[in-house]
């Protein structure tokens, strides 16, 4: 049953991104799509998760390779940067474009 | 929900959160009070340039003491700032070239009608010209704020023809007000984001 459910899902909504698609990895993936990078306590901050939720989004995320994490010192202080990647950045904007096709190709 | 991901509202909020500490309105503050003071010391080009180096050496330094550790670093895409330093360059290279001008028709023994009209509206010049810096700030910064500021200088100044106070008088005025704006949203900014007590490298086994 479920393979139906899901095969009748994907029929109708094609092509939709699901590891983009979970809103906390969403919220993630359009906070660093505006800047150029930002570190975890700047991404806390602007998405409200906590920091055990935001640590294990970023992995899935980097493991997927739409985030590239960059570990590095900065005044002696461990410092990590994370950066949306090339395939990242392709991969949201195709995301938006297929949930707006979604969304336009819905019965009024 | 995924259809309403509102991008610009994100961008802006980034940009807000980043400059909500206040630091660059004291910076701005910093710097038109020491023009004021060189100006009663008569120095103001040179000292008020240098005030303006280690004012934002202090200002990067801050940053890192006030503002990192409490809401994290960004770095920002640099169209907006490296359009803004191109303006400045721009308009400081005419701001020479036309006082080079200036300097050699003086010389030769006539005053251009130009420099005559600036000489006598030169409180409503300084007042446009402070605006629109304030107003190029806003836009680099994506901060409100600046538009406020770049509207009081011209209220200050714009009446300043008028009105037969030295020029100091109305760059303390602005200094100060700005100066005190930008100390309330340091305050607050520093009340409303305690010190985090979580370092910024993510790992698991940093989690506190």
């Amino acid at each position: 049953m479920n393979n139906r459910a899901d095969d009748d899902e994907t029929t109708t909504i094609p092509k939709i991104d699901r590891l983009i698609h979970e809103p906390a990895r969403l919220t993630i993936i359009a906070h660093l799509y505006v800047v150029e990078s930002a570190d975890f306590l700047f991404l806390q901050r602007q998405t409200g998760l906590t920091w055990g939720n935001l640590s294990s989004h970023i992995s899935k995320l980097e493991a997927a390779g739409y985030i590239e994490v960059t570990k590095e010192f900065v005044d002696k202080k461990p410092h990590t940067a994370l950066q949306l990647t090339n395939k990242g950045r392709s991969a949201f904007k195709q995301y938006r474009q297929n949930m707006k096709q979604v969304f336009e190709d819905l019965p009024k | 929900m995924n259809e309403k991901i509102n991008l610009k509202e994100i961008r802006r909020k980034a940009y807000t959160s980043y400059h909500q500490d206040g630091l660059i309105d004291i910076l701005a503050a910093c710097v038109i009070l020491s023009i004021a003071a060189w100006t009663i010391l008569d120095m103001v080009w040179l000292l008020g340039w240098m005030s303006f180096v280690i004012g934002a050496s202090i200002y990067a330094a801050a940053k890192r003491a006030l503002t990192i550790p409490r809401i994290g670093f960004v770095k920002f895409p640099q169209q907006r700032t490296k359009g803004m330093l191109t303006a400045l360059v721009a308009l400081g290279v005419l701001s020479s070239v036309l006082g080079l001008v200036a300097f050699m028709q003086v010389e030769g023994g006539t005053t251009p009608t130009w420099l005559l009209l600036a000489i006598e509206y030169y409180m409503p010049v300084i007042g446009v010209s402070v605006a629109a810096l304030f107003s190029a700030a806003g836009y680099t910064f994506r901060t409100k704020r600046m538009y406020a500021y770049a509207l009081l200088a011209l209220v200050i100044f714009v009446p300043g023809h008028f009105l037969n106070f030295p020029l100091y008088y109305y760059l303390l005025l602005l200094g100060t007000l700005i100066l005190l704006l930008g100390l309330a949203q340091l305050i607050r900014f520093i009340r409303k984001y305690p010190c985090s007590a979580t370092d910024t490298t993510g790992d698991s086994s940093n989690e506190q």
